[in-house]
């Protein structure tokens, strides 16, 4: 046992110096303290509960005919579909892209990099509109796959497309800060130690970078699952056909079924929810974001 | 490793070759037909499209609306990182992460979500009324949410910041005789200077492209609470592939400028207090 | 007086960090605080900031009381040992700050940061920012920065350690020149005994939050009073000796020692003197010593060659009369250091496996009571439990001394032996029981003096209680306790127990009594304590007080064994702390309480 006391500078030591816990600093700290609370209840709490409360006004009978809806039932499914498609691809995207940044040198990385980067940047309403503009009707292609039969835009396929689009860079970003920051030195160790390429990766490096990968993962599917903008534009709004979770609830909004709107939003709410749950979970295993 | 020196690392040409091939089938193919469209637009159309009355006043309300979304965020935003980086307080750990939550929460939801709390007979809403203040179905309604939508990147880009600011350097202030005032003035804002502005930027580029959290609360009637991507989704459902593409630039330079100003932003903040490899 | 402090307490989670600190500081005097990480000596320093508060106790700075003044208005000036300058500043700016919060104007400002610069030699960089500069150049900022406001007292907190050995030669200098052009009192804390010797005036070394000793550089190191300041300020070995009433031995030689003035004891006691490497003569045989006296034969093991300096380790000889390391495992066989010159290995070469003749040329016998630990009992298995008891683990690595066992099947019987009295040097080690009282009384027949008893889950202990049965007992009580409290971050009060009807009279001169024990505590042993006065019968006051929280441990001085079954039998029924029990024949007081 040593005589190792508060460390210097620590909140513990702030708390015994003389002449810190004046009047003045109480009070500024409680009001701070009151208009963030203010601020997170009004802003984040109250739509939080109200998308519930909301939800079970009628009582739990009418919240689950709510899902009884074949629409409805119909969204849920395409949203599932989306996700399955859009995580995976994604993820395998994010790994290859940060490899190829985070291990090599060469011409035109920055350019890859902020081409990455852009999805986030742009309005998601812009995002969808890029394809319809390619495979719309008056589009691009529109012509060459109106002759062959091929619909993308109005249909699944163009929502699978928007989606892709706004979430793919979420893996990627996650893990080429963190490769980079990890180095290669154990993937060349391997390599030498005679390692084959595959093995180098699965052994190596992904063991190294799970938590970020799952943190890229988490957010990716999130927004996968509820993009609104993009897929909005592309979708058509078709009910039981092109209309995801999120287009559901604008659907059912704009026929004043409020019950109904928001038992779709409640689940997605859960989703959120639950997000956020596993992100602090990865958070507290000791990953901390760049 | 230097550029053209062969590497003991293996996957370079499949990783690249993928990566290229995604990036160009996602996003630039998409980005040549956009700039196409736009370029191959006679000029009047496009002036008709950008700079129509409709147009010019989806601009102030976006633009604008972002700017006052952003601004109050610099300010609260700034108050809630204070709080969680420097108090202790019951509760503190479930705020923290509920900071996130506008990241997490489909858009559509935190719309209806958002004008249900403040429409004429919502939670708050009814407050609201008794004071005189509309909030749903006006600009204050676009302003809010947009400031909702925000506020995660005004929290989180101050947040380490603040956590950053070395503890001796408050420590040494005091020992040179400065009251608290003056060390927040002279010591802490300074250091995080950079880091406020970049979260402010960010916060306004995210408002300013804003879509499902903004038409529910906005009412989005012309001239009046309509955003410029509403307007543009208007052209498309219209078939006006040109006029969207025409507004759709607009926005892209401004989301390019913005990018651009926050890469300067950080490397100024680099610049000026070089760390050398603490 | 610049700096006084006075009975500075601060706890952290329970344990004391800075413990009972006292200490005054003259004018224009560079007073170097050392300690080993975790001794409290950065959190004491933090203290006369008034970057961190206290618990209990006073600061004064020039006569004026600052204990509960905020930093900003305590008049000092601290380098941190990361600098802590303002990045966003330039040097000018990280300089002139103090005098911008006083509103200083802006010519008078140039003016004194012209004199600070030049002070600290970094003329010309003023306009340079704390990222352009070196290591180095940035200390000496820091040390501008906080000289700007004239403070009184200037503060640095390892200042040089994260520089490397040669600017931090180049910045001691600087900041000694510095400290002596402006005659300011500056305190310095370090771990680092090389720098401690090159800056002070005077050194005050700490251990767990206590002030051990405090004097000259030369004092200390050549006089120790503690083991640790012995070992801490320089190589040491560390040698059990005897010492009788014809002065100390070594096996059955009787070298000229250096020792005390008067013998801690009647009997033969065992001690423990300090041989510094230096003060070895290493040669062929016991005639061709000669600045030495002989200590005894051994193996040199290893022999190191340094430059100016050989360091060589030699393997004592085993003989019963052989001299016995104090630090080491229980087979005896240790590692005498020995450091030689040119001249001396010029004269007499060694190698490895060579055998030698050891001579001291100068010893100091440490004035501590506790020399060593011998395990008592009855049977060869609970020995060795008792002979790994953490907490005796603990305290005889701390006091870098040995744990022998012994084992007395009469351990509790009658029968007195002849022998026991010298098979159980040091302080002997029994287990705690019910019964406990008649083993601790038997020993004490056969003439040992201290007895540690230890029950089977007793920790690490924060609190020492410190009480004797008899005045006269209060010497020997009080020079134990401050061996052990030496070794342990724990809080020390000695408890004085008055009859519950006592009379006023009474009660003033137990008072004073206490008064007396806390001065003789710090004059006579360096160490400080609290002192309380209980009422009713001792066993129960103090069992009351050991039971209050866990983490007791309790002294008790006693001037005969039949105090152990009367007055304190209650205390020793199955104690559950561990108890030391300080044995003295009654001595013959020096003073006489005189009436009112």
């Amino acid at each position: 046992m040593t005589a190792a006391g508060a460390p210097p500078g620590s909140l513990e030591e702030l708390a015994t110096r003389p002449g810190h816990e004046t009047v003045l600093a109480a009070l500024a700290r409680r009001s701070l303290i009151g208009i963030s609370v203010a601020f997170l209840a009004a802003l984040l709490l109250a739509p939080l509960a109200v998308v519930f409360a909301t939800a079970f006004r009628g009582g739990l009978q009418v919240y689950l005919q709510a899902f009884a809806d074949p629409d409805t039932q119909a969204a849920i499914r395409l949203t599932l579909l989306t996700a399955l498609v859009a995580v995976p691809v994604n993820t395998v995207f994010g790994l290859s892209a940060a490899w190829a940044i985070a291990k090599f040198d060469f011409r035109g990385k920055s350019l890859l990099i902020t081409l990455i980067d852009l999805p986030i940047a742009i309005s998601p309403v812009i995002s969808g509109m890029l394809f319809v503009l390619l495979f719309g009707m008056r589009g691009w292609f529109g012509a060459w796959l109106a002759a062959n039969g091929i619909s993308i835009v109005f249909a699944i396929p163009g929502i699978m497309l928007a989606t892709l689009f706004v979430t793919f860079p979420y893996v990627a970003r996650e893990l080429i800060p963190l490769m980079q920051q990890l180095g290669n030195d154990e993937e060349e160790a391997a390599i030498t130690l005679g390692a084959g390429a595959w093995m180098t990766f699965f052994r190596v490096t992904l063991p190294k970078i799970r938590w970020g990968l799952l943190y890229g993962v988490i957010l990716c599917n999130a927004r996968a699952m509820g993009e609104f903008g993009a897929v909005s534009v592309v979708s058509g709004h078709i009910r039981g056909l092109t209309n995801t979770m999120p287009l559901a609830i604008e659907a059912l909004y704009n026929d004043y079924d409020f019950t109904g709107a928001f038992a779709v939003a409640s689940l997605l709410t859960l989703l959120a929810v639950a997000t956020l749950v596993l992100k602090s979970l990865v958070e507290r295993s000791g990953y901390r974001r760049r | 490793m230097r550029e053209g020196q062969p590497t003991v690392l293996p996957g370079f040409g499949l990783t690249l070759g993928f990566t290229t091939f995604f990036l160009s089938a996602v996003v630039l193919l998409p980005l040549a037909a956009l700039a196409l469209l736009a370029a191959s637009t006679p000029l009047h159309e496009l002036l008709d499209a950008v700079a129509s009355p409709r147009a010019l006043a989806s601009y102030r309300l976006s633009f604008g609306g972002a700017l006052l979304a952003a601004c109050i965020n610099l300010v609260f935003g700034f108050i809630i990182a204070w709080t969680l980086a420097r108090y202790d307080f019951p509760g503190r750990k479930l705020m923290d992460a509920m900071i996130d939550l506008p990241f997490a929460l489909p858009t559509a939801v935190s719309g209806i979500a958002l004008t249900a709390v403040f429409a004429t007979n919502g939670w708050l809403g009814r407050y609201l009324e008794m004071a005189g203040i509309h909030v749903a179905y006006t600009r204050l309604g676009v302003i809010l949410a947009m400031t909702l939508i925000g506020m995660p990147f005004a929290v989180r880009t101050v947040q380490p910041a603040l956590l950053e600011v070395q503890r001796d350097l408050e420590d040494a202030a005091e020992t040179l005789g400065a009251g608290r005032w003056y060390v927040f003035r002279r010591v802490i804002v300074p250091a995080v200077l950079p880091a406020i502005l970049t979260g402010f930027t960010l916060a306004f580029a995210r408002a300013l492209g804003e879509y499902g959290s903004v038409i529910f609360i906005s009412g989005n009637l012309p001239m009046k609470t309509e955003i410029t991507p509403l307007l543009i989704v208007i052209h498309l459902e219209e078939f006006d592939y040109r006029g969207a593409a025409a507004l759709g630039f607009v926005m892209l330079a401004a989301s390019f400028v913005i990018l651009l100003t926050i890469n300067l932003l950080q490397a100024w903040g680099r610049d000026r207090m070089v760390r050398r490899g603490q | 007086m610049s700096i006084t402090l006075d009975q500075l307490t601060k706890r952290y989670q329970g344990i004391p960090v800075v413990n009972d600190v006292s200490l005054e500081i003259g004018d224009g005097e560079f007073f170097v605080l050392l300690g080993p990480s975790g001794s409290g000596k950065s959190t004491l320093l933090r203290s006369i900031a008034g970057l961190s508060g206290l618990d209990h106790g006073r600061i004064a700075l020039h006569g004026r009381d600052v204990t509960h003044v905020a930093a900003r208005r305590r008049g000092v000036g601290l380098v941190f040992q990361n600098y802590a300058l303002f990045r966003h500043m330039t040097v000018a700016e990280n300089i002139e700050f103090a005098l911008r919060v006083r509103h200083v104007r802006a010519a008078e400002r140039r003016r004194r940061r012209q004199e600070l610069l030049r002070l600290v030699a970094l003329e010309g960089m003023d306009e340079r920012l704390p990222a352009q500069l070196s290591g180095g150049q940035q200390q000496r900022v820091a040390v501008a920065r906080a000289l700007a406001h004239k403070p009184e007292v200037l503060l640095l907190d390892e200042p040089f350690g994260a520089l490397d050995a040669k600017i931090r030669e180049g910045l001691r200098r600087t900041i000694r020149e510095v400290q002596r052009e402006l005659g300011i009192t500056t305190v310095l804390v370090t771990h680092d005994q090389e720098e401690a010797f090159a800056m002070a005036d005077k050194i005050g070394v700490m251990n767990f939050g206590r002030l051990l000793e405090s004097g000259r550089p030369q004092d200390l190191y050549t006089r120790p009073v503690t083991r640790f300041v012995a070992t801490f300020l320089g190589a040491a070995n560390l040698i059990l000796a005897r010492q009788g009433t014809d002065g100390p031995r070594w096996g059955a030689r009787s070298p000229g020692l250096h020792c005390p003035a008067t013998p801690i004891g009647r009997r033969e006691r065992e001690v423990v003197a300090v041989v510094r490497p230096e003060e070895i003569e290493i040669a062929r045989s016991h005639e061709e010593l000669v600045s030495s006296d002989y200590l005894g034969r051994g193996v040199v093991e290893e022999v190191l060659f340094t430059g100016a300096l050989e360091r060589a380790r030699i393997r004592l000889d085993e003989a019963p009369d052989a001299p016995i390391l104090a630090h080491g495992n229980p087979d005896g066989a240790v590692l005498l250091e020995a450091t030689r010159a040119q001249f001396e290995q010029r004269a007499f070469a060694i190698g490895p496996g060579q055998e030698v003749t050891i001579g001291v040329r100068r010893a100091h016998v440490l004035p501590t009571p506790l020399s060593s630990f011998t395990v008592c009992a009855s049977n060869a298995s609970a020995a060795e439990r008792l002979a790994g008891h953490p907490l005796l683990l603990d305290l005889s690595s701390r006091m870098k001394t040995r744990i022998r066992r012994h084992l007395e099947p009469a351990l509790g019987a009658s029968a007195p032996s002849r022998e026991t009295a010298a098979s159980l040097p040091g302080t002997t080690v029994i287990a705690a029981h019910r019964d406990v009282a008649s083993d601790a009384t038997w020993l004490l027949e056969q003439g040992v003096e201290e007895i540690l008893i230890l029950p089977e889950h007793a920790s690490s202990p924060r609190r020492v209680l410190i009480h004797w049965t008899d005045e006269s007992a209060r010497r020997a009580t009080l020079a134990a306790s401050a061996s052990v409290l030496r070794h342990l971050a724990a809080e020390a009060i000695y408890v004085g127990v008055l009859p519950e009807k006592a009379a006023a009279a009474e009660r003033s001169f137990s008072i004073r009594d206490l008064l007396d024990a806390r001065s003789e505590a710090r004059i006579a042993h360096g160490l400080e304590i609290r002192t309380e006065l209980r009422f009713g019968v001792a066993a129960q006051a103090l069992t009351q007080l050991l039971d209050e929280s866990p983490g007791h441990m309790l002294i008790v001085g006693i001037t005969s064994g039949t105090q152990l079954a009367g007055e304190l039998a209650a205390l020793l029924a199955n104690p559950q702390w561990p108890v030391l029990l300080v044995h003295r024949r009654h001595e013959a007081l020096a003073h006489s309480r005189s009436a009112a």
